[in-house]
């Protein structure tokens, strides 16, 4: 009973995501201190630029092998269901490239949470030396990550709204047409927060959904370890197992599919407003 | 069933927040649940009807459940930000 409750209050699976600084670098207010979520990015922005020159840089052929297909599949997806239809036309060559580098760098961060990596605070004494314990942990899984890319599609938006239709026109192209007068003392705040509120779905959909992977996984381990039955294991792991494919087969590569989407309907329907 | 009259006998507000977590959570996977059957019964219909817009309407069904699917999310986090705050 004691070894129960002690096993029981000792498991916390938020624990895991608490970020503690390696290199402690405070810039005045700001802490810039590089951390694990910090690491797991620059392996991400690393793997990314890798992907992007080994599967397109060169030895392209007319006959594709497996390397170009995949790279062409890749390009065909972000080319037919994100920028076209949702870009207008004169905009696709410049956010072309931002929608499909943000569909690549959340996917691979995503699949990178997924691969366990010697990246974690926890360390392992072996033989008189600290090895760190292999865990997973992804970058989005962090609200400040997320934030930060769905603030450059925030600001991308309004800035190429106002570039193409002058801030006069681009304003009043978020209030409905024919809205009659009176109503639009309680119109205007409510477009002005919902224009506030894409910020904050866009953010916290893709870290909602990283962290809650995450988490269903270590308390499906965890469980093991609160009840301290070892007839659990085989439910538990086959229960981790499932969520862990469905994670990796589908939501890894929905959520950076649906963030880049948003944000070229965000931007495509900033530069051109449907009056 | 030691864990959870052990937990019970404990802080009665804390027994209290953990009902109100999973009750929300619950009813946001409820909403999610019905949300998410209803866009693939009609993406299923859809094909059935048309299969040559199969290609142009996977990427609207996707869009559409990962819109949905964040829902309990949403939940889960304001059940996690009430569980912890309050």
């Amino acid at each position: 009973m004691i070894a129960l409750l002690a096993a029981a209050s000792d498991f916390d699976p938020s624990h895991e995501f608490e970020l503690h600084p390696w290199i402690d670098l405070q810039l005045g207010p700001i802490d810039l201190s590089v951390n694990k979520a910090v690491a797991y990015l620059w392996l991400g922005g690393l793997v990314t630029i890798l992907f992007g020159i080994w599967v397109m840089r060169f030895g392209l052929s007319l006959r594709p092998d497996r390397r170009q297909t995949t790279g062409e599949s890749i390009y065909e997806l972000i080319q037919g269901q994100i920028a076209e239809g949702n870009l207008p036309r004169k905009a696709i060559g410049m956010w072309f490239p931002y929608v499909a580098s943000l569909f690549l760098f959340i996917w691979i961060l995503n699949l990178v949470g997924f691969i366990p990596l010697p990246l974690s605070d926890e360390k392992w004494h072996v033989l008189g030396t600290e090895i760190p314990t292999w865990g997973i942990y992804a970058a989005t899984a962090n609200l400040s990550v997320t934030l930060a890319l769905a603030f450059i599609t925030f600001f991308a938006t309004h800035v190429e709204g106002i570039r193409y239709n002058g801030a006069r026109r681009y304003f009043k192209s978020w209030i409905p047409a024919g809205a009659p007068k009176p109503l639009l003392a309680l119109i205007v705040p409510l477009e002005v927060i919902s224009q506030f509120m894409r910020l904050i779905s866009l953010s916290v959909r893709l870290f909602a959904n990283m962290l809650a992977g995450h988490m269903l996984i270590l308390v499906m381990i965890g469980l093991i370890f609160i009840f301290s039955a070892w007839w659990l294991v085989p439910f538990a792991v086959a229960f981790g197992t499932v969520i862990y494919i469905f994670e990796v087969a589908i939501v890894v590569t929905i959520q950076a599919f649906v963030f880049a989407l948003l944000s070229a309907i965000y931007i495509g329907a900033a530069i051109e407003p449907e009056h | 069933m030691d864990l959870l009259l052990a937990q019970a006998t404990g802080d009665v507000a804390d027994l209290g927040k953990a009902i109100a977590f999973g009750v929300g959570v619950g009813l946001g996977a409820v909403g999610a649940g019905i949300g998410i059957g209803n866009i693939f019964g009609s993406m299923i219909q859809a094909v059935a009807r048309q299969p040559e817009l199969r290609a142009e309407l996977t990427g609207i069904q996707w869009l559409g459940f990962a819109l949905t699917e964040a829902v309990v999310f949403y939940a889960l986090l304001g059940g996690l930000l009430a569980f912890v705050l309050v």
